[in-house]
């Protein structure tokens, strides 16, 4: 399979030039619309979604904030002393999680930044529907039926050189996320071995007949023929790429998949992560990629600098560390995030409620790292959300649309388009480099 | 529209056939979520002959498909007769024990015995690890990976007894949902109905040791019962006090181990609202959810009883609350457990409870979208008769609705594999169910294995996806091996689908015909 050379018209220097010259370009619309076209970012985006809530206040300690170890008698991080079972300091007010230590390089190389109080303004509780609010960008009721990254698919696509039949998204490991769905072609592998192999329809014969069966131009048949293109596409990158041998599935029986059926899955967000950034790395129509995990929702014993908990985060550190070898091209981005945070203060079983405010994490070199951004106002009573709670200082969407700025070009047209409501957030300017 | 494959006897290697795929790039689906369930899907793959496609729709639907027996069934008698039959005829069977082969028996077992399955699953770890032995592996990852997957030929070691337990639950449930001489398969659909209603995820902790007593004793007793019993048995079965940390919810300031303190716990009681009864637009707070969880403080487990339950005064929260505008806690109100009770009854008894049942009832039996009007007559039958789901169910096969041939349904990955099972008759042996159990994690849909509380989606929009189709076709191929050929199934084919299995070599009918847009609805 041919590489896409995507060659930009502009060099990116002088992309950045036009940036630097439009300034705070966000308060006057208009000049939007005189940026060339062609001179996008050609950035590639990766959303890891964590889902059921995972606890920021263990990934992101704020370790000088009294209160966070009064409501957290049990289970909170200690505070930074040098040793392996307390935080990493990370500056005067935060500090890491120790099981993230993979992740500390990152952060002194500047490439990855924190926003301590982030998440969606709906104050909703529920996993499903604040997931949802999520993924089709927009928070609180709405009979949207397309995920946010399907429609940016079909705004950065065409420029990545994919025709409107061309999937310029990938997805590995869920079935169907909802942020995905939608009109655009978007390539799904599922995890673990299963993505590695041709099947019945490697066979020419068998591959023949079964052609034959789904020959219709009826939507059923097109899906069909589409999925099988794809799937052996997929397959033969992952094993020209020894993807096969790779990982933490052994054996290639299919009963192995059972495995999947008990497995911590934020164990086998690492193995995603690699056949997300191979199959990127050789198809660069591929400009989204989206990953998730399960088993955040912590409401009992999740443990402190040990623990359930901290086993998921040693696994998405490792995950985050294998995405930095594959996207770190300039306007390459890659986005953390849940659904919502969880409460500030620990429950009657040593876990974690449901909660409002979070973490969320951006890492690339288009990224000002090695800092935290947004307003942080810590744990005192009278700054908790409904008493209880983290605030939301900083909407999801006005997060994003930095981040589709800096590394896709998009522009405020196409931001309002994708994220129906979004208000620019101007305390989030220097968030993403310029330079 | 023709095809660019190149004829079958040119040799051509792995790369070549990616090429050739790629000219039919030009239909690549899209896949706009609610529209694939109507009518771009529905048009096409339907029955012409009425006759046949309500036979199909009744055994697909009340059932995982059709089987020489069952259309023999079928077609003995007027379509509506028979499903109405079927409801009574389940009901019967829902009442008895359950028929598990010998080799399964031990998921059934009473629940101290499980308990004590557990309990002696922990200490052979512990030696084990204490005498710096090879530990039996941790991980649920690896302990899938241990020797004998579904070989229950053997008592399974001690350090393996979640793991089997867990095999035998979903060994059971292929074999009921594909061997209709032995479980009802109205009784096997409202099984899945009701579990996945109620679901619990097998993987945390020691769930998978009780999920096959779970799926027996609470979905499968009272599938046609009344749903106040059967959310009560759900609040009180060691799967969910675990699944949901309520066995460990306790009031707040309850003396712990060592001088420490324990207290609440949300989480079952927000699930409790927001999927099992109000739903998330029914009409309670955040406060609510408080109340509720305090007013089931003390509901915990008890590995002595047969219940597997009990109510611990001790831990209770005997204070004043209140609960959608109900006063609990109060001297009118009785306290302790019959606090519980009160707000299970009124939680079950809730119109916005009817309301939520009744359309997924809606939208697993009849469309993805289904007609509110369908929706507003199972709520009121769900009403009048305090939840009796026997009723409900006659209302529903009952409805013009259910018989509409322009409600599509696409087949889940599980009704997919039990409906090819099925028509095979290939279920009962160790390679057929972990292959199957294989098919559907790979698939998304592993047995018992949905990790959180809302349970699997249904409707075509979450399972109609291009490259799983296609893993549709390796399992059905791997079924029809040596399988006969199916002829029975033919009348339910489209004359295209009938040519091109003509047209193929023998030994692959079986499994094309699985393979075949026409088996993938219902």
């Amino acid at each position: 399979m041919p590489l896409d050379t995507h060659t930009p018209a502009l060099s990116r220097r002088s992309l950045l030039g036009q940036l630097l010259l439009a300034g705070s370009a966000w308060a006057a619309p208009a000049a939007w619309a005189q940026n060339d076209r062609t001179a996008r970012a050609d950035g590639r985006l990766v959303l890891v979604f964590l889902r059921g809530a995972y606890d920021g206040l263990s990934a992101l300690v704020p370790y000088a904030d009294r209160d966070y170890y009064r409501l957290r008698p049990n289970i909170a991080i200690p505070a930074p002393d040098g040793s392996a079972q307390t935080a990493l300091a990370l500056d005067d007010t935060f500090a890491l999680h120790p099981a993230l230590s993979p992740l500390l390089p990152l952060w002194q190389q500047g490439v990855l930044a924190v926003l301590p109080a982030a998440g969606s303004p709906d104050p909703t509780r529920s996993h499903f529907d604040a997931q949802h609010h999520w993924e089709v960008g927009s928070p609180g009721k709405s009979s949207a039926t397309q995920g946010w990254m399907n429609q940016l698919a079909s705004l950065t696509a065409p420029r990545a050189g994919s025709g409107p039949d061309k999937p310029g998204a990938l997805g590995v490991g869920e079935a169907n996320p909802f942020i995905l769905a939608g009109p655009a072609p978007v390539q799904r592998v599922p995890r673990g071995q299963a993505a590695t192999q041709q099947g019945a329809m490697g066979n020419e014969r068998t591959r023949d007949s079964v052609l034959k069966l789904y020959g219709g131009d009826d939507s059923l048949s097109q899906a069909f023929r589409a999925g099988a293109q794809s799937r052996a596409q997929t397959a033969q990158t992952l094993r020209e790429n020894d993807m096969g041998t790779m990982g933490m599935m052994a054996g290639d029986r299919q009963e192995m998949m059972a495995a999947n059926n008990g497995a911590p899955p934020a164990r086998g967000l690492l193995l995603d992560a690699q056949y997300l950034g191979t199959l990127m790395r050789q198809n660069r129509r591929l400009r989204l990629g989206f990953l998730s995990a399960g088993g955040w929702d912590t409401h009992a014993n999740q443990g402190a600098a040990t623990g359930a908990l901290a086993n998921n985060l040693a696994s998405l550190a490792q995950a985050l560390v294998q995405l930095r070898q594959d996207f770190a091209q300039p306007n390459d981005v890659v986005v953390v995030c849940s659904e919502f945070g969880r409460t500030s203060a620990e429950n009657g079983t040593r876990g974690t409620d449901h909660g409002h405010g979070n973490t969320l994490w951006l890492m690339g070199n288009k990224v000002q790292g090695g800092r935290w951004h947004g307003q942080w106002t810590g744990l005192a009573p009278g700054n908790l959300h409904e008493g209880r709670d983290l605030p939301v200082h900083h909407d999801f969407r006005g997060v994003l649309a930095q981040v589709l700025k800096a590394s896709q070009g998009l522009d405020l047209a196409e931001l309002e388009a994708l994220f129906p409501g979004l208000a620019w957030d101007r305390a989030l300017d220097g968030m993403m480099r310029t330079t | 529209m023709p095809l660019n494959f190149p004829p079958p006897e040119s040799r051509l290697g792995r790369r070549q056939f990616v090429v050739g795929a790629s000219l039919i790039g030009g239909f690549y689906a899209a896949t706009p979520r609610a529209a694939w369930a109507q009518a771009d899907y529905g048009s096409t793959h339907r029955l012409a002959n009425p006759s046949l496609e309500q036979q199909w729709r009744v055994l697909s639907r009340l059932g995982y498909g059709p089987t020489p027996a069952l259309l023999q069934s079928v077609q003995a008698a007027d379509p509506l007769a028979w499903a109405l039959s079927q409801i009574d005829v389940a009901h019967a069977a829902s009442q008895g024990a359950a028929p598990i082969p010998a080799e399964l028996q031990s998921m059934a077992a009473p629940l101290p015995e499980l308990f004590d399955g557990v309990k002696r699953e922990r200490e052979a770890r512990t030696s084990a690890r204490a005498l710096g032995k090879d530990t039996p592996p941790a991980s649920a990852e690896e302990k899938e990976k241990a020797p004998r997957p579904y070989d229950f030929s053997a008592p399974a070691e001690a350090g393996y007894f979640t793991r089997e337990q867990r095999q035998k639950a979903a060994a059971w449930q292929l074999t009921a949902c594909s061997q209709p001489g032995l479980e009802n398969p109205l009784l096997a659909r409202l099984t899945e109905f009701w579990f996945n209603h109620f679901n619990v995820y097998a993987g945390k902790g020691a769930v998978g040791a009780y999920v096959g007593h779970y799926a027996l004793q609470v979905a499968r007793a009272h599938a046609l019962g009344r749903f106040e019993d059967m959310l009560l048995a759900s609040a009180r079965h060691p799967a969910m006090l675990i699944y949901l940390d309520q066995a460990q919810s306790v009031a707040a300031g309850t003396p712990g181990p060592l001088g420490s303190t324990r207290g609440l716990n949300e989480n079952y009681a927000r699930e409790l609202m927001e999927l099992h009864t109000l739903g998330v637009n029914g009409g309670y707070t955040q406060a609510d959810v408080r109340a509720l969880a305090r007013i089931l403080t003390g509901w915990t487990l008890d590995p002595k009883h047969p219940s597997g339950f009990r109510f611990a005064p001790r831990n209770h929260d005997a204070g004043p609350k209140t609960l959608l505008g109900q006063p609990f806690g109060n001297r009118l109100s009785g306290g302790g457990e019959a606090e519980g009770l009160d707000a299970l009854r009124l939680l079950a008894r809730h119109p916005s409870t009817a309301q939520r049942i009744c359309q997924r009832l809606a939208e697993f039996f009849v469309a993805d979208q289904p007609p509110p009007a369908l929706v507003q007559r199972l709520r009121q039958t769900f009403l009048a008769s305090g939840g009796d789901m026997r009723l409900v169910m006659r209302s529903l096969v009952e409805s013009p609705e259910f018989w509409n041939p322009d409600h599509r349904l696409f087949k889940t990955p599980l009704d997919f594999a039990c409906s090819a099972l099925a028509a095979t008759q290939s279920t009962d042996d160790q390679r057929t169910w972990a292959t199957t159990a294989g098919f559907l994690a790979t698939a998304g849909q592993p047995l018992h294995g949905w990790q959180t509380p809302d349970g699997y989606q249904t409707d075509a929009a979450t399972w109609l996806v291009p490259e799983a189709l296609t893993r549709r076709v390796d399992f059905a191929l791997r079924l029809g091996q040596g399988a006969p050929a199916l002829d029975y199934l033919r009348p339910f084919l489209s004359a295209e689908t009938q040519a091109t299995l003509a047209q193929a070599p023998a030994g692959l009918r079986a499994g094309l015909l699985l393979a075949s847009p026409d088996f993938m609805s219902k």
